[in-house]
């Protein structure tokens, strides 16, 4: 019941923006359509096959089990630089009105690249210095895997 | 002999399971649940005609919902890169043979297509709009909301197809291998499931911290990707300038006058007459669509007492012009409850000093829980129809 009731309200709600839509003229709608499918092709033909690329590449590039924190890194980088696109860009930047886009981004993005790499780096040897400490005779729980795992099991078949 | 286009099942990672898009789509469809009801609300408040007038209290109510608006859309961009990332071998999932099911798969990938479409264009034009950049010809207000019920449909859609899953994933334990697509390896990779969950948590918690400054001001010094400083003329930042609006010469001519009409009653204001009327303070933030908020206190005439000397009954909607030549927002009306709320005023100073030219020179309206462009600079008439 609730299943039905959930693609009623869908349904209709899709339908009600689809005529929001076709309201406001056959050019907008064209214009409209050519960016709902250039988004997904975009991620689906260019993103997505470039995360393969890169993981295929940095498999072969570095081992596995030291891979983690540079995943890490590029789960929280890669998605910040997208959205950091049009301010990056300065695309919307105007001589009459200095108080918009207003901050030197490029500098700012560099700074959250740098405490990110730096971040991870201290991570890496936070948690080496903990390994490092953890007398053999006492079973001890690994620490929170967040960064590097499988390390102890050697390099096994995870990927794609 | 491997396919040059990939099965399902190649893609073997752990990660890219059930339990793991459950729990992020989850949190992505909240961030576009409180997008979609927050812009609602924008929506409504910009409508001429309200059956239920906008409340005028509280007077940060508008800055508030249009700051989570931005905030949300802006956590979502990684919550829907990594959901995406966690489905995307579903995209090589072979249509089954029996056309009944076929016909079920066809339209679940339909309505997928659509959720994907939707939220992609939904985000990346929000994005861009937040920074004044529009590279499309479409209208952007009419066609951002008119996707976001496109999108929060499929949304619901998509929900309802997997509701059994999306249950049976939350209520198992996150490492459970029970829901996993065929193929999927049990070995570990190079994260964990809770090592990814809790970076995807990190990377919406990092774009937030990195833009919100825009409407939490503590958050400015952090916020180095914010569309604004924050910094402007008389600490506030402006949305459109002087130049931009081609009022330079017709706001500082000598020759200016608001007028105030209601019916038959009209009366012609220079600044000085306006200046001689009492004064009344109010502190009221002025919150633009584009998320960006400053507080702010400014000092005029109450817009009921100009009414008042016109014999306009309360109770009236305001039509409000400003001295700008075009623009969607040239003419505007100010709703009966807003324009009898003492703080509602025709402001002619900001912080004590004179309006700046691009803050609305010689006057300018302003009221609480108002979106900022409806906030008109460089007024040049009030009128109540009779």
């Amino acid at each position: 019941m609730i299943r039905i009731s959930l693609v009623g309200a869908g349904l209709s709600a899709a339908a009600y923006g689809g005529l929001l839509l076709a309201q406001r003229g056959w050019a907008n709608f064209e214009a409209t359509l050519t960016w709902l499918i250039g988004g997904v092709v975009l991620h689906d033909a260019l993103l997505a096959p470039a995360t393969l690329a890169v993981a295929w590449a940095a498999l072969r590039l570095v081992r596995r089990e030291r891979l983690g924190p540079w995943a890490v890194g590029v789960v929280l980088l890669g998605p910040l630089t997208l959205l950091a696109i049009p301010v990056l860009g300065g695309f919307g930047v105007r001589s009459d009105n200095p108080t918009l886009l207003d901050r030197d981004y490029w500098a700012g993005w560099g700074g959250l690249v740098v405490v990110v790499v730096v971040g991870i780096l201290v991570a890496r040897h936070a948690e080496r210095w903990r390994r490092s400490r953890v007398p053999v005779s006492v079973p001890v729980s690994v620490p929170e895997p967040i960064s590097v795992e499988g390390g102890a099991h050697g390099p096994r078949d995870g990927g794609r | 002999m491997r396919a040059p286009i990939p099965r399902e099942d190649d893609f073997r990672s752990r990660l890219r399971s059930p339990a793991m898009a459950a729990r992020i789509g989850l949190w992505l469809g909240i961030c576009f649940g409180i997008a979609f009801v927050t812009g609602l609300i924008s929506h409504y408040a910009q409508q001429p005609h309200q059956p239920v007038p906008f409340p005028t209290r509280p007077s940060w109510g508008y800055q508030v919902t249009q700051g989570l608006h931005v905030v949300a859309g802006t956590a979502a961009v990684p919550l829907l890169l990594v959901k995406l990332w966690t489905v995307f071998p579903k995209l090589f999932s072979r249509p089954p043979r029996r056309l009944a099911e076929l016909l079920l798969h066809g339209a679940e990938r339909v309505s997928i297509a659509v959720l994907v479409a939707a939220a992609i264009f939904q985000l990346s034009t929000g994005l861009a709009n937040t920074a004044q950049w529009y590279p499309w010809s479409f209208h952007f207000r009419a066609t951002h909301y008119a996707i976001a019920w496109v999108a929060i449909g499929a949304l619901l859609v998509h929900v309802a197809v997997k509701l059994p899953l999306i249950r049976s994933a939350l209520a198992s334990d996150l490492d459970s291998d029970a829901l996993d697509r065929p193929g999927t390896t049990r070995a570990a990779g190079v994260l964990s499931r809770r090592g990814l969950l809790r970076t995807t948590w990190g990377a919406a918690g990092i774009a937030t911290l990195a833009t919100a400054g825009i409407s939490i001001p503590w958050l400015r010094q952090v916020s180095v990707l914010g569309v604004r400083s924050g910094a402007g003329p008389q600490d506030v930042p402006i949305n459109k300038s002087a130049a931009a609006a081609g009022v330079l010469a017709t706001a500082t001519s000598a020759a200016y006058r608001l007028t105030v009409r209601a019916g038959g009653h009209a009366l012609s204001l220079s600044l000085p007459d306006l200046q001689a009327m009492l004064q009344t303070t109010a502190s009221l933030p002025i919150a633009c669509v584009e998320g960006w908020s400053a507080g702010a206190t400014w000092t005029g005439v109450p817009v009921r007492d100009l009414l008042d000397r016109v014999g306009a009954p309360a109770g009236s909607d305001v039509t409000v012009i400003s001295l700008q030549g075009s623009g969607p927002f040239r003419v505007t009306t100010l709703p009966a409850n807003f324009a009898d709320d003492r703080r509602t005023l025709v402001a002619l100073e900001l912080g004590g000093q004179p309006l700046s030219i691009d803050h609305g020179f010689p006057c300018r309206l302003i009221a609480p829980d108002r979106p900022g462009v409806l906030q008109t600079k460089w007024l040049t008439s009030l009128e109540v129809d009779a």
